[in-house]
């Protein structure tokens, strides 16, 4: 076996984001960074900006009208979209990671998958 | 398939504990339970047209005590789970140990910051309904 495979080096980060030949388990590996890292951004940026409360209803209700905005509304969007997309990847690590479906993983990935884009779609819907 | 299955599945990282991995495993569930629920408020019971929540929807849906609880659970799970993973991602680069150490201490403060953040601004909201 090779015992390199695992190692980690910062070389493989940037990785990641470099689609050619990769298969479904570098895919479910680099959606599941790269959601956390976009998620963890929003969610530091969604408290600051919810520090806005603090301040009455002007200030907070101010900020409300630009979340008609398409850009802020599209970066709404994709936080939903990447918390269910993290959400349910992560289920399938976390079933795996005590032994459950190990054999099915591609299975897996492409099942919660399926179910997180339907969530998606309704949230879209909701949303336009 | 030359690779063992054992190394397809997930686990602790070179320089995480197995009690850090298992927080943030435990948390990830927790998280997608109170989240919906998050999601759901913020898009479907708003005054607005979108459904959005409005200050005085807010402050008014805070009147319940049980709000700010469950609120404050959510950032404590939510804050813990984001910097534990976010750790586990730089674990993916290698860093040295000092590198790793300024890490954790930064990654704590800020968790720390965060949650005492929440909490005062939790019980501010609330107490606007006064």
């Amino acid at each position: 076996m090779d015992q390199t495979r695992n190692q980690p080096s910062a070389g493989k980060f940037w990785s990641w984001f470099i689609p050619v030949g990769r298969q479904v388990g570098g895919w479910a590996f680099a959606l599941n960074r790269v959601t956390a890292i976009g998620l963890t951004f929003y969610l530091f940026l969604h408290l600051a900006v919810l520090s806005l409360l603090a301040k009455g209803p002007d200030g907070y209700n101010g900020f409300l009208a630009l979340t008609e905005n398409p850009i802020i509304k599209f970066g709404e969007w994709a936080v939903v979209a990447a918390v269910f997309l993290h959400g349910l990847n992560g289920i399938r690590i976390i079933l795996t990671s005590f032994g459950v479906g190990v054999t099915r993983q591609k299975q897996l990935f492409y099942g919660f998958t399926v179910v997180a884009v339907l969530i998606i779609l309704i949230f879209t819907i909701r949303m336009y | 398939m030359s690779q063992s299955t054992s190394s397809y599945i997930s686990g602790p990282r070179p320089g995480e504990t197995t009690w850090i991995w298992l927080i943030k495993i435990v948390t990830g569930p927790l998280l997608i339970l109170v989240l919906m629920l998050h999601l759901i408020v913020n898009h479907y019971i708003g005054s607005t047209p979108t459904g959005l929540m409005t200050y005085t929807d807010i402050v008014r849906y805070y009147q319940n005590p049980i709000i700010p609880a469950i609120e404050i659970l959510f950032l404590i799970t939510v804050v813990t789970h984001s910097l534990i993973g976010l750790r586990g991602i730089i674990l993916d680069m290698n860093p040295s140990r000092q590198v790793l150490s300024v890490v954790t201490w930064l990654f704590s403060l800020l968790g720390v910051f965060s949650v005492v953040y929440g909490i005062w601004l939790a019980l501010t909201i609330a107490s606007k309904g006064g």
